[in-house]
């Protein structure tokens, strides 16, 4: 049976760094989620193999820490889990990222679909499905929102900047889908407990035998501060909020 | 030959990227794959343009027939507009050349064989330098640079080449803008989830007219509930607006949002929780439920 693939990326909340006054960042009291658009490509993957007859497949390429994604991977629906594990993961570009994911893929071997997200919520860099696609020379099919399928033929909806684009391609495809795609669900108790049941399998990144060395050089990493008054009215009548925020824009000279 | 190549199906981006090689001192090699499309720009003051003739109409679908020729020309850099088509046409690229790749820069500069670029991280809450080296991809949204002023019509250079066949195209439907163009006014009135049904945009429909304002929106109102069009969505993903009046009502201000209204003179937010990002993002904020405080806030400015 055939394997559905979704690629899914264990991410610092970005909600939770803290930025200090030299602009320099703080990720210590981050928690790591599933890159909030991944969970949309979760859902596709296991709705496509209910379709396909394949088996859902959860791949996630990072550090040690990304051992705690699995079990929520699987309690969103994919019947396995496959972990490329490594030291790297840290300074791997999205060359790197790619070829990772597209090595394991090749290993797995029976692969008919391969779902990416439209973009993680770290790096928002919407290169890693058409890289893929690339170094397995397959087709691809980006920003998609909607989604049929037919024997071995996937008809997608993409939606552009001018123009919603109706593309046809035969599988094995890699597809990456905006989040409206579907609704991805939040995963009951049952499902929970069944997550830990399911297998998992860990690669060893090395095993890939693949160029860890990035191709991009990150010389600065720096925090936006915004800067604002930050006069907020939260006590007492709405009617004198009103008439105090009302004042204040009248002083802005902004109305 | 060597210089920075040039894709954007937007022809304003072409303009710009044509000016930035010129300011990198690059020659501009713009790429096309309709004959039509290298005759809208033959006067834009590129020194090359071609066509890669193939037989499917997805300009995609040629990510390997572009990394061949810029392999052949010995490509300094490709630089590629950041629109969907652009970014999923410059990532194959950059597959297809194992090479590195900066996706929207926020800044961008090449000098002496070095590609120098920012980028937003982490929905904007993190700006990232990076330094590449070599034949390299990056995709540039609107607006980084001024267009180039144009300058003589340059020959087109047509090559064959082969296309993806395998993503075939059924049928294009145009989306419709509908006109308003909300980063062009002074004032916006923005509705988030915390609006509860379409019919309520009511609220925020009425403050706008009392302030002559454009109704704007999140994400999820325009791309999951589909209430409003998408080019009104403010943020990482959406529309950057930098009026002088923005109002928040129901947007919990998660920073994909905010990054879209940094700019504006002044920030108000209307929220039940006090707790929510958007209050650290404002000048002046309203705790308080928003179906009570807007139209107390509309009597309130109606004489403004
Ligand atoms: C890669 C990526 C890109 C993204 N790009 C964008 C983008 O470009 N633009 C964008 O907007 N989002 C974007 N998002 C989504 C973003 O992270 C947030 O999820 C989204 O902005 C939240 O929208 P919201 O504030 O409307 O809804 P919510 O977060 O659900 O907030 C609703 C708010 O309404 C308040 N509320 C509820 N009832 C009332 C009431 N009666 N009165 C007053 N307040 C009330 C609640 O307290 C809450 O704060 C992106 C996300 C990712 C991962
Ligand atoms: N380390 C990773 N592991 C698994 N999937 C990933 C990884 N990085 C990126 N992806 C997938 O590729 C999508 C786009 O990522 P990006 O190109 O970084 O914006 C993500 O939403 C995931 O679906």
């Amino acid at each position: 049976m055939s394997y559905i693939i979704a690629c899914y990326k264990w991410v610092v909340d970005e909600a939770d760094i803290r930025i200090n006054p030299d602009l320099s960042i703080d990720t210590k009291k981050s928690k790591g989620k599933i890159s909030d658009y991944d969970k949309n490509a979760i859902e596709a993957a296991v709705q496509a193999a209910n379709i396909l007859g394949g088996k859902s497949l959860g791949l996630t390429f990072g550090g040690p820490e990304t051992r705690l994604s699995l079990k929520d991977a699987l309690s969103r629906g994919p019947a396995e889990g496959c972990w490329i594990s490594t030291g790297e993961a840290a300074k791997a570009d999205a060359a790197v990222t790619a070829k990772a994911l597209a090595a394991a893929i090749q290993k797995i071997s029976d692969v008919s679909l391969v779902f990416c997200a439209e973009g993680a919520s770290d790096t928002y860099a919407r290169q890693t499905a058409p890289r893929i696609g690339a170094i397995l020379d397959w087709p691809v099919v980006t920003s998609v929102s909607k989604l049929d399928i037919e024997g071995s033929t996937l008809t997608a909806v993409r939606k552009l900047d001018d123009c919603l684009q109706t593309v046809k391609v035969d599988l094995p495809a890699v597809v990456s889908v905006l989040p409206e795609i579907n609704d991805a669900p939040i995963p009951g108790l049952k499902a929970v407990l069944a997550a830990g049941k399911k297998p998992v399998t860990e690669i060893k990144a090395e095993e890939l035998g693949i160029d860890f060395s990035p191709k991009t050089d990150v010389t600065e990493i720096k925090g936006y501060l915004m800067n604002r008054k930050n006069i907020i009215l939260s006590e007492g009548e709405a009617a004198d909020k009103v008439k105090e925020l009302a004042a204040y824009l009248r002083k802005e000279g902004v109305l | 030959m060597a210089g920075i190549y040039i894709y954007s199906d937007k022809k304003d981006i072409v303009a710009e990227l044509i000016n930035f090689a010129k300011e990198s001192e690059k020659e501009a090699c713009v790429i096309t794959f309709k004959q039509e499309d290298a005759e809208a720009i033959k006067d834009f003051g590129a020194e090359k343009i071609y066509v890669l003739k193939g037989s499917s109409q997805v300009p995609e679908n040629y990510g390997k027939a572009v990394a061949e020729l810029l392999k052949k020309q010995d490509a300094d850099l490709f630089a590629v507009g950041a629109t969907a088509r652009g970014r999923d046409i410059a990532a194959r690229t950059a597959g297809y050349l194992d090479c590195g790749m900066v996706s929207d820069v926020s800044s961008l500069s090449y000098r002496e064989g070095t590609v120098i670029s920012q980028r937003m991280m982490y929905g904007g809450t993190v700006i990232q330098s990076e330094e590449l080296k070599g034949l390299c991809v990056v995709t540039v949204p609107a607006g980084k640079f001024e267009a180039a002023v144009g300058g003589e019509t340059v020959e087109i250079i047509t090559i064959d080449v082969e296309a993806d066949s395998r993503v075939r195209l059924i049928e294009t439907a145009p989306v419709l803008r509908e006109g308003t163009d909300i980063t062009a006014v002074d004032t916006v009135i923005c509705v988030g989830q915390g609006l509860d049904k379409k019919e309520d945009l009511q609220l925020a429909q009425g403050l706008a007219d009392v302030l002559g304002a454009e109704i704007g929106c999140t994400r999820g109102i325009a791309e999951e509930r589909k209430w409003l069009p998408v080019e009104r969505y403010i943020g990482i993903s959406g529309a950057v607006i930098k009026p002088k009046l923005y109002i928040s009502m129901g947007v919990s201000g998660q920073v994909q949002h905010v990054v879209g209204i940094r700019d504006s003179k002044v920030i108000v937010a209307v929220d039940l929780n006090e707790k929510a990002p958007i209050f650290r993002a404002a000048d002046y904020g309203i705790v308080g439920n928003m179906y009570e405080i807007i139209p107390l806030l509309t009597e309130a400015l109606k004489n403004a």
